[in-house]
């Protein structure tokens, strides 16, 4: 991103549209030119990716220049006089846009893009007219498959090179090319290649029309139904930030969102199938003893439970955390923990490792490891919590997530679960209590850097599940313990002036859904 | 008194009193609490839904308390919602005795924000001042209709709404609906009219006079009639510009503000017509000014016939009105901008404006703001008859309750401007 | 169309009552500080050379997030001149009010009562400040932005003891 700067950096005073502005040395023309606000269409060009020039509609004129010239391919010199908006200007623009439509495939109605589709977006704003040529336009193949996920139909293509770019420059794997040549030329995948990368799909994000589309997402929605919601991805430790795209109550796909820090532009497949969990196999109600049962049923019967252990000291409560779940989730059942329960036999479970790669994928398949290795340094593993179970060091448990996690009935005297999923876990628990998953809750996460992320709530939880971390205030009360939290940013609150590894960390405001197409994040 | 004989008066308080004694009675001891007295919202005489919470002391009003709201809808907040060309479904159900005078003023609005005012083909801009003045005469002929038939005249009631119709079959015709237009687009209209429709048009024109000609025999010298309504409800002239009155209210009472002939819009100012204009501001003036005005907007229809060109009924810009389905099916450019217009709405620049037409009623402004979307950020319509409505809070008291009914039927509230 | 109208109010109110003024689209606006309301559409009234003495509309536009939060806005007219002129004047949420008009025009009384209906802003001085379109019991104040559009709000009286 730009900014206009007055600093002692090196500037360069540009004209633009006939005012005067300073920039950075080094910065892009077409980025200087966005960011006063004079608005320049784009294909090729990609904040993320080199910029080859080849769509030329984000021709500018510049003083002393014979020809317009590509302003995403020039960097700003002092004194150059720029101008977006001259009668020439405006006709080379329509005149690119016209030769990227002679052949376009008059596809809009039955084509994923349509609604988030950049070449709508700019004919609309930049060319007012209608065709001037009603030829026979040239005919390439339609739907072919070209990689696990991806279909390609070669007739959208403007051929703006972005997925070439994405797969050679992110993927670091060179699956597409161009070939043939004029009005013939096609996008394909290389010889002896697949798109089927780990960062293929996204191609179908800065692909600016529809010729790469998902499989997933294929004739699912159509764009204007979407309400866009920003949070973080939970596939990992590494917490790319992600855009959640959701219509009529349920999750729809997963797309990245900016962050310079973390993930750029991009984010991995695996993770943006991430959503698919979110409304499988949910546990909605609460159950005791299998049955359903009023929630303040429960959390009662959940308490007498615990408390039947008389105290023993040391407390042969156990209490397991689970690495995916959010921040505050994690302090309140800390909170449960240390002054509720009086225990200190802390574990915490998660995913499994995984593989890991250079570029965005952490071997950590948990989103928020760190903060349960923050809070609860002594906190120990699965393995131990089976061997404590087994020698009678523990005779009741906390299980906060870890659904697949199985336990010997027969040594436990209580389990309670909050859980989300179904699981074996759920047959051993004397107590089921529903709780929330990412994409339902207002919360954060720590990735493996450290960096704290807010996660926003895109959908509404299921049946009777709420927050994490309102349960266990629930359940701290019946047991003696009050926990003062009314919304999620007092549980943020009161973590981060206990816990180091949150102190800096901002809430920032809040972020309802906003209906895509004025998000103006796509497209 | 007890030594008169008895006039027919005390024997009727007999009756009514039973047999006490007769002297002990007199004028000022008959029960004269002020009642409260609810007339309406389901009341006959209530168009458009409206109560009109009385206090009566006998016959006479102490005050009257208008309470409207019945039929808000919502107009706005929906409005906020939906898309420019959406809006004009929702503007025909505004004064929905004559939509297209509210689709013509909503229309009239956007494009000046588009600033496309002066884009507006020729043939389209009379086709809105033709279809405006059928509007116009079709709720001219539904108060005047419904007011004769509140005080008794039901033969008047039918020969009138026998013209309405007539009207409505034609503008059915033209549309596709006999009330329902949306009709206008932004940028002119959305089809041509039919062939032979100005013939038919004229011809209706006729029996609309024998029927305003029949209606006017009846009513304009009859004493009934002139009874209820002489001298009744009289509005001052002087309370125009405070109230914010317009319209037949306004010329009743003498000021001649129209706003065909003050701010000429469309094509009015080719036009030769008079505006009438009335002196005393009474229920009676009110019936007349509409009966005459119904005469001059069919001198301007039969302007506007002759002098109607041939020519586009739409504005040429994909940006703004929908390519022809033969573009749209065969070349992308087209389909691409009716994508675009249907699903984001016509880009109309950031601004705001107030534009205001002659309504039925009145002046019926549009003041709309847009952010630059698709969707208006505010579309407020100026309702003529909530002003005109407002000022019956003055009017009323002192009035007789019969009287009410002929001064709300000549007032022409339309819930559906009113409340929204 | 009207400069003059813009031009005098330049001229009588030179303490910085007048914020901003403009043209656009032929509509000549202003926009004056809420505390000189009323000063300034009696002026507007009175003044003989502009003689605005129809009162036209007035309304509110929510103009979140920017602030101040709500625009009281007036059309005036004048028959004998044919000026037109809007004012409008920012009040922000947390003090939505301002003076109210119905002692200069008395046809202000209504349009009052439904900016105050659908917006909720109050007007100092109304004889009647109650809701015009909605219902007494109505909670909240439909028109603002961040009123869902889908929220409903039946009006439902049940009796004591009754289901």
């Amino acid at each position: 991103m730009v900014t206009e700067t007055s600093a002692t950096a090196e500037n360069v005073t540009v004209i633009v549209d006939g005012k005067e502005h300073k920039f950075p040395k080094g910065t892009n023309l077409l980025e200087a030119c966005q960011s006063v606000g004079a608005k320049v269409p784009f294909f090729c060009y990609h904040p993320g990716l080199s910029s080859p020039a080849v769509c030329r509609q984000c021709l500018v004129e510049v003083k002393g220049s014979p020809k317009p010239v590509p302003s995403c391919y020039m960097t700003v010199a002092d004194k150059m006089e720029v101008t977006t908006n001259s009668p020439k200007v405006l006709d080379v623009r329509r005149q690119m846009l016209e030769f990227t439509l002679l052949n376009h495939p008059i596809d809009c109605p039955i084509c994923d893009k349509a609604g988030e589709c950049s070449l709508q977006r700019h004919y609309f704003d930049w060319n007012g007219r209608l065709a001037r040529n009603e030829g026979v336009k040239v005919r390439k193949a339609k739907v072919v498959d070209v990689g696990k996920h991806i279909v390609l139909d070669q007739e959208r293509c403007i051929l703006c090179t972005r997925c070439i770019r994405v797969c050679n420059e992110v993927a670091k794997s060179p699956d597409l090319t161009m070939a043939n040549r004029g009005s013939h030329e096609v996008l394909t995948t290389a010889p002896g290649h697949r798109l089927d990368n780990p960062y293929s799909l996204n191609t179908v994000d800065v692909c600016p029309v529809g010729a790469l589309t998902a499989k997933d997402f294929r004739f699912a929605r159509r764009a204007w139904e979407i309400f866009s919601t920003p949070s973080v991805c939970p596939g990992c430790a590494t917490g790319c930030s992600i855009e959640v795209h959701a219509s009529r109550g349920k999750i729809r796909r997963l797309v990245p969102r900016e962050n310079p820090a973390v993930n750029k532009f991009w984010m991995c497949d695996e993770g943006r199938f991430e959503y698919k969990t979110v409304h499988d196999h949910r546990v909605m109600l609460p159950l005791v003893g299998g049955k359903r049962a009023r929630l303040d049923v429960a959390v009662t019967e959940a308490a007498k439970l615990l408390r039947a252990d008389g105290g023993s000291s040391p407390s042969r409560v156990g209490v397991v955390f689970s690495a995916g779940a959010s921040n505050e989730d994690d302090h309140a059942l800390l909170r449960l923990a240390a002054d509720g329960l009086k225990t200190e036999r802390i574990y915490v479970g998660g995913r499994p490792p995984g593989w890991s790669d250079a570029i965005l994928v952490s071997a950590d398949k948990n989103p928020n490891s760190a903060a349960v290795r923050a809070m609860a340094p002594t906190a120990r593993t699965l393995e131990d919590l089976r061997a404590d179970v087994a020698s009678g060091a523990v005779t009741a448990l906390v299980v906060f997530g870890n659904e697949t996690l199985v336990l010997a009935k027969d040594k436990l005297t209580a389990v309670v679960a909050l859980a989300s999923h179904q699981g074996p876990l759920l047959a051993s628990a004397n107590v089921v209590l529903p709780v929330a998953v990412w994409a339902e809750v207002d919360g954060s996460f720590t990735n493996k850097d450290g960096r704290v992320q807010r996660i926003h709530a895109a959908i509404s939880p299921p049946g009777e599940s709420q927050p994490g971390w309102r349960t266990i205030c629930a359940l701290a009360g019946k047991l003696g313990l009050a926990l003062d939290y009314t919304d999620a940013d007092d549980v943020f609150a009161e973590a981060s002036a206990r816990h180091a590894f949150l102190k800096g960390a901002v809430w920032g405001p809040a972020s309802q859904p906003v209906q895509l197409r004025f998000g103006e994040s796509r497209g | 008194m007890a030594d008169t004989a008895p006039t027919a008066l005390e024997s009727r308080r007999r009756v009514v009193f039973g047999e006490s004694d007769v002297a002990d009675f007199d004028d000022q001891d008959l029960p004269t609490e002020v009642m409260p007295l609810m007339m309406g919202p389901s009341h006959p005489a209530m168009h458009g839904t409206v109560r009109i919470a009385l206090e009566v002391e006998g016959e006479k009003i102490k005050t009257a308390d208008i309470q409207i709201g019945y039929l808000h809808r919502c107009f706005e907040k929906e409005a906020e919602h939906a898309t420019w060309t959406q809006i004009f479904p929702y503007t025909d159900r505004l004064n929905y005795v004559s939509p297209m005078l509210n689709n013509v003023g909503y229309a009239l609005a956007v494009e000046k924000l588009l600033d496309l005012e002066d884009k507006i083909p020729e043939r389209a801009q009379y086709i809105r001042v033709i279809v405006g003045e059928i509007s116009r005469i079709t709720d001219h002929l539904t108060c005047l209709a419904a007011g004769a038939m509140e005080l008794g005249a039901f033969t008047v009631f039918f020969y009138l709404i026998k013209g309405r119709e007539w009207l409505w079959e034609l503008l059915e015709e033209v549309s596709g609906a006999r009330l329902t237009h949306s009709y206008v687009r932004i940028g002119g209209v959305v089809a041509d009219l039919p062939e032979g429709w100005a013939a038919r048009l004229r011809e209706v024109l006729g029996k609309v006079r024998v029927a305003i000609g029949d209606a006017d025999k009846l009513l304009t010298r009859n004493k009934i009639f002139r009874d209820r309504m002489d001298g009744v409800g009289v509005i001052d002239k002087a309370d125009v510009a405070g109230w914010g009155l317009t319209g037949p209210i306004a010329r009743s009472t003498g000021v001649p503000y129209d706003v065909r002939k003050d701010h000429p819009y469309l094509v009015y100012d080719r036009f030769d017509f008079d505006v009438p204009v009335g002196s005393t501001g009474d229920n009676f003036d009110r019936y007349l000014v509409r009966l005459e005005e119904i005469s001059q907007s069919m001198r301007i229809l039969d302007q506007a016939l002759t002098k109607i060109p041939a020519g586009p009924i739409i504005v040429d810009d994909p940006r703004v009105a929908l390519p022809q389905k033969r573009e749209t099916y065969n070349t992308i450019e087209a389909m691409i901008a009716h994508f675009k217009l249907i699903m984001d709405g016509l880009h109309v620049p950031p601004g705001e404006i107030y534009s205001f037409t002659e309504g039925g009623n009145g002046e019926l402004g549009f003041y709309i703001v847009s952010n630059g979307t698709g969707r208006p950020w505010k579309c407020r319509v100026r309702p003529p008859c909530f002003a005109n409505l407002a000022v019956l809070t003055k009017v009323l008291p002192g009035l007789f309750i019969a009287d009410v009914v002929p001064t709300f039927g000549m007032i022409n509230m339309i819930g559906g401007e009113c409340d929204r | 169309m009207a400069k003059i109208v813009l031009d005098k109010l330049i001229e009588r109110f030179a303490g910085g009552e007048i914020l901003e003024t403009g043209s656009q689209h032929g509509n000549e606006w202003a926009r004056v500080v809420p505390s000189a309301w009323r000063q300034v559409a009696e002026f507007l009234r009175d003044e003989p050379a502009l003689h605005m003495n129809m009162f036209v509309d007035l309304t509110c536009v929510d103009r979140q997030p920017a602030e101040p939060r709500f625009d009281v806005v007036l059309h005036l007219y004048s028959i004998e001149k044919k000026y037109r002129v809007r004012l409008m004047a920012g009040v922000p949420e947390k003090q939505a009010s301002i003076a109210t008009l119905v002692p200069v025009w008395p046809g202000a009384n209504w349009f009052e009562r439904e900016a105050f209906d659908m917006y909720g802003v109050r007007f100092e001085g109304h004889p009647d400040l109650r809701r015009i379109l909605m219902y007494q019991e109505f909670q909240g104040h439909p028109l603002r932005k961040d009123y869902p559009k889908e929220k409903r709000q039946p009006l439902l009286r049940r009796l004591p003891g009754s289901v």
